[in-house]
């Protein structure tokens, strides 16, 4: 399939017009390159959806979900815990001292990512690499969700060093 | 003739109890002349301050409630375990084998462990015709005890001395669904509380001598007593007056003196404590051998039909190749 004279390989019909003013825009790839049907659609799919089939049904047998205790309203567990996904605002909560601030946090997290594409669509690059400020913030922000998400886990006081220092 | 057989049903049932409990407290008097309760220890006082569980409801271990110092516990058990089989559950509570307790009687000694494992329904310690030459070597003779009648699967071991047992082995039989109906498959909770040393409060609340002693008040510590077996007396004067008087059992070590100016909370004695307290919550899995052969099967089949798929598509790529469309 290496070979670019291969049936396999439709090479781009750089005579079709349509096709010609995708490419100037870095679209239509699909146009041309390796067989989708049935080579890959109707033998390789089948191939990946058994493999997770497997794996799947592997695990749930191997190790199996446990049934929980069941539910008391009256027993507060010794250490609350949100589910995970909420540990990085569950920190939040948690360190300031200001409830009405912590609060006002949670409200500024959806707020703040609602505004992203407003402000964003000033800027006309899509490449993350042509947006240094976007790439900053973005990463920035992930360090700090880690962080904080880390540090829910510890004891209030060892919370914010992570018990690292 | 109803209500007759209904009031000598009841007499009967009220003999029965007034009786059980007659020999009940016999029972308990005899044992606390044959066998003092010292030599009981923990796993007693967690059986007798909570009979029903060792677990509360929030999820930790009662002995958490008098040991009160926060140490290290470990439990290692298989990820998984086929029905009706000897598997080893190793306890682990390290500590510094070098460090010395203070006894009840205030003398110095070394460390005891003790234990409770709480095994899921079904789960027990292995008979002793189940349990292998090799596995009795590693269990080393540690007594294991049931926690109370309706569980046998909840197990407690212990006091026992810390240097030969800082590692328990326990053997542990699983149950068989196929031979019990109330035994299912699937995944259940172990949960473990391990202790090493003495605890610092007795179930009645009082403070054993394992503790740090603290000022009650503000004030000038105005005389201190030794008493002949080793116990203080210290008592602190307060500006207003006001005379207080704390009796320091043999064991801590003293380290204010007379004359000495001390605030509320203030320590009066060193902290003899060198124990404490682990919990460890884990999971086993009790496994269906033919669900796992069925497994095998399942998986065998999804590689062969990969392979198949694969040699198919190789087979489709050389019609293609040749040019042929149909």
């Amino acid at each position: 399939m290496s070979n670019p004279n291969s049936q396999l390989i439709k090479k781009p019909d750089l005579d079709d017009p349509k096709l010609r003013a995708k490419l100037a825009q870095n679209m239509g790839h699909h146009y041309y390159g390796e067989i989708a049907w049935p080579n890959d659609i109707l033998y390789m799919f089948p191939v990946c959806i058994l493999g997770t089939l497997g794996l799947i049904v592997g695990l749930s047998i191997l190790d199996p979900a446990m049934i929980g205790e069941p539910a008391d309203p009256f027993a507060t567990p010794l250490e609350i815990l949100p589910e995970w996904y909420l540990y990085p605002v569950f920190q939040i909560l948690r360190v300031l001292p200001n409830k009405l601030l912590g609060i006002a946090c949670q409200a500024a997290i959806p707020l703040g990512l609602m505004l992203i594409p407003f402000i964003e669509s000033v800027n006309k690059f899509q490449n993350p690499f042509r947006r240094p400020i976007a790439m900053t913030v973005f990463l920035f922000g992930t360090a700090v969700t880690l962080w904080l998400g880390a540090g829910s886990i510890f004891p209030i006081d060892k919370s914010l060093t992570l018990g690292l220092f | 003739m109803r209500d007759h057989s209904f009031l000598t049903d009841m007499a009967q049932k009220i003999t029965k109890i007034i009786l059980v409990a007659i020999v009940s407290v016999c029972l308990f008097l005899a044992s606390d002349i044959v066998l003092p309760q010292s030599a009981n220890a923990y796993p007693f006082w967690a059986q007798e301050t909570a009979p029903k569980t060792p677990r509360e409801a929030t999820g930790r271990i009662v002995c958490a409630n008098c040991h009160l110092a926060a140490k290290p516990a470990e439990v290692e058990i298989p990820q998984s375990v086929l029905p009706d089989t000897v598997f080893e559950a190793v306890v682990k509570i390290p500590y510094d084998h070098s460090a010395q307790q203070v006894l009840g009687d205030g003398s110095k000694g070394g460390l005891n462990v003790g234990a409770v494992l709480m095994l899921p329904d079904g789960f027990q310690i292995a008979p002793d015709d189940r349990i292998s030459e090799e596995l009795k070597e590693k269990v080393n003779g540690a007594y294991f005890q049931a926690y109370n009648e309706e569980h046998p699967n909840w197990v407690i071991v212990g006091p026992l001395p810390g240097d030969s047992y800082e590692e328990i082995v326990f053997p542990v039989l699983s149950p068989d669904p196929t031979t019990d109906p109330n035994i299912h498959y699937g995944k259940y909770s172990v949960h473990l509380g391990a202790n090493r040393g003495r605890g610092q409060v007795y179930p009645t609340g009082q403070l054993s001598n394992n503790n740090l002693f603290k000022a009650p008040v503000a004030g000038t510590v105005s005389t201190i007593t030794e008493a002949e077996d080793g116990a203080y007396s210290v008592t602190i004067t307060a500006e207003d007056g006001n005379v207080t008087t704390v009796d320091i059992p043999a064991g801590p070590q003293l380290i204010v003196a007379e004359g000495q100016q001390v605030v509320v909370a203030e320590p009066l004695t060193n902290d003899p404590n060198v124990g404490g307290f682990g919990q460890k919550d884990t999971e086993v899995v009790l496994q269906s051998p033919t669900r796992i052969l069925w497994l095998l099967v399942f998986i065998a089949g999804i590689m062969l039909s990969q392979i198949l798929l694969v040699l198919k598509k190789k087979q489709i790529e050389k019609v293609q190749e040749a040019g042929m469309y149909f």
